[in-house]
């Protein structure tokens, strides 16, 4: 037998041994109520007493010569007692008692001087004297016997008490005994309860660190072969002006410095992505959610790219919306989430080819949709877009992290919103950045 | 021969002659009622056991909540009296609670002076358990003469 099997065995032991005891307290305690119910028959002595009071009454109107009527009552009344001792209960009693003999047959007597049928009230008296004595020598031995019977119903109903008492408190004992298994078998398990969210606790946390050590492994791949171009470039340029040394065009030396600065700008673009996911793994990122006017951030962004990038920032247009859409966001997480998706939509769209940036709201949201005209993405591509270091099929050539999308998503479910992508109607795709609108 | 002559020829002589006194909150503060005024009200049947007797009686009567609109009766409690001085009081409500009869039969004869008549107060005890008690025993007053309503 398994410790668990006898484990629960013992416990529906106990618990079958408390609902028989607490059940044979209760039958104890019922047959208890039923024994003291008191009833009229128990009231021998008062009976007694009153044939005895009976008996003398009549005694007394025949010594007094009273009227007829009186004596035919108070024979009456006598009559009726002697019955009363002759039946039922009151008889079994008087024969336990050991008098019944000696009352027995006294109705007979009495009937054969009957006042009302012209009885010897002279024979009646002597009768009647004889029964008073006979009354009275019984009925000591009836009450002697009253009591010792009421002694011995004392008795039961003392014993019958114990046995309840003693089956609760028992019953109690083994109440105890079950309470104090079933304490200690819920702490165990809630220690195993606690061990194993401590476990789980300890694997999700190891899980982070492998998926933290992991990202910053892929992270150090990435810089390392994402600074080499950009260096390469201003190392070549450099390279190109050393060697005409003091014999370089202005031309040249302004060629080579414009080639110079986009590959910094590339740099330093590249240090702001890994800042952004080093904090925001950390963390560290806590959004600032204020009422702004979604339209007026898109346009802000494609001014800010029209200092750096004028040909580019060329290409895009606002469609400025009927009504003013506001989105519940904060200002610079939202302004980084839409420079990197516009960005997105210059990067891997044709050159010169449009991208156009619209605004609107629906659903009890706002949205902002990007949309190029470039090669699009294929669905398998779609599915994996946001995944880190993720980049498109064939844009190798194109500069990029693979983490702009992954870091726009994250930003934008920081503040309650979503980014999405989708193909576009006619080609190229669509990226929609969603908001929640500010309480009314 | 119906079972109202049957009766008839069975009751006491003097069917005229009071056999029960009512005093107090009743008509005129005094009202004698005969067997021949207890005709008049219906009959109750009722078996029962008695604290007193063995296996169930037969018992015939009038109701006695009858017996007291008879007398005009307007009281919370009623004192009976028995033939030998014994003296009870019963709430009025039992008989509004219970059919309790003033029988003046039992397995089918009249009850006598020499046993527990003319008029015995049963209640239908087998019927309910809360009257299997002495403090309703107590109320089953037999040979009764008086009620004094209170």
């Amino acid at each position: 037998m398994t410790p668990l099997r006898a484990r629960f065995l013992g416990m529906g032991g106990l618990v079958v041994v408390c609902l028989g005891l607490l059940g044979l307290a209760a039958w104890h305690l019922v047959a208890l109520e039923r024994q003291m119910r008191i009833s009229a028959t128990e009231n021998m002595i008062w009976i007694f007493g009153q044939t005895q009071a009976e008996a003398l009454h009549l005694a007394l109107a025949l010594s007094d010569g009273a009227d007829p009527a009186a004596v035919e009552t108070r024979f009456d009344l006598l009559l009726s007692r002697l019955g009363l001792l002759d039946q039922g209960p009151q008889r079994r009693f008087l024969q336990a008692a050991g008098v019944f003999d000696v009352l027995s047959g006294w109705s007979a007597t009495l009937l054969d001087n009957d006042p009302a049928a012209g009885g010897d009230l002279g024979a009646l008296a002597e009768d009647v004297t004889r029964l008073t004595a006979t009354l009275r020598g019984s009925a000591s031995l009836a009450m002697s016997h009253e009591w010792q019977e009421q002694a011995a119903h004392l008795d039961r109903l003392g014993h019958l008490h114990r046995l309840a008492l003693m089956a609760v408190l028992v019953a109690g004992l083994a109440g105890l005994g079950l309470a104090l298994i079933l304490i200690d078998r819920e702490r165990r398990l809630m220690r195993a309860r606690l061990d194993r969210i401590e476990a789980a606790r300890l694997a999700h946390a190891l899980e982070r660190e492998r998926e933290l050590s992991e990202n910053h492994r892929q992270f150090a791949d990435l810089i390392a072969h994402q600074l080499r171009t950009p260096l390469a470039v201003i190392d070549s340029a450099m390279h190109r002006l050393t060697r005409h040394g003091a014999t370089a065009s202005a031309a040249l030396i302004a060629e080579k410095a414009a080639v110079s600065r986009e590959a910094v700008a590339r740099l330093v673009s590249l240090s702001d992505t890994a800042l952004m996911m080093s904090r925001l793994e950390r963390d560290a990122i806590q959004p600032r959610l204020r009422a702004h006017d979604l339209h007026e951030l898109a346009q802000t962004c494609v001014e800010g790219l029209a200092r750096s990038r004028p040909a580019d920032a060329a290409r895009v247009t606002v469609i400025a919306p009927e009504t003013p859409v506001t989105a519940a966001c904060d200002l610079s997480l939202t302004s980084e989430i839409l420079s990197n998706l516009i960005g997105n939509g210059l990067a891997y769209a044709p050159p010169e080819s449009p991208v156009e940036v619209a605004v609107g709201a629906d659903h009890g949201q706002v949205w902002c949709r990007i949309s190029d005209r470039g090669p699009g993405m294929s669905a398998a591509d779609l599915a994996r877009a946001f995944d880190r270091f993720r980049r498109g099929a064939g844009q190798g050539s194109v500069p990029g992290s693979g983490l702009g999308l992954t870091l726009a998503r994250h930003l934008a479910r920081l503040q309650g919103g979503e980014v999405t992508l989708a193909p576009r109607a006619g080609g190229g795709l669509t990226a929609t950045l969603t908001l929640p609108k500010p309480a009314p | 021969m119906t079972l109202t002559a049957l009766l008839t020829l069975t009751l006491p002589a003097h069917a005229d002659q009071p056999i029960l006194t009512l005093t107090g909150k009743v008509s005129g503060g005094h009202v004698a009622i005969s067997r021949a005024q207890l005709e008049g009200l219906g009959w109750h049947e009722l078996v029962t056991s008695t604290s007193v007797t063995d296996g169930p009686q037969r018992f015939r009567g009038v109701l006695m909540r009858d017996l007291l609109a008879l007398a005009g009766a307007q009281g919370d409690s009623v004192r009976a009296t028995a033939l030998n001085d014994y003296v009870i009081d019963i709430p009025a409500s039992d008989f509004d609670r219970f059919d309790v009869l003033a029988a003046l039969y039992m397995n089918g004869e009249a009850l006598g002076p020499r046993d527990k008549g003319p008029v015995w107060i049963v209640y239908p005890r087998d019927d309910f358990a809360e009257l299997q008690d002495i403090r309703y025993d107590m109320r089953w007053v037999w040979q009764l003469v008086g009620l004094e309503v209170r």
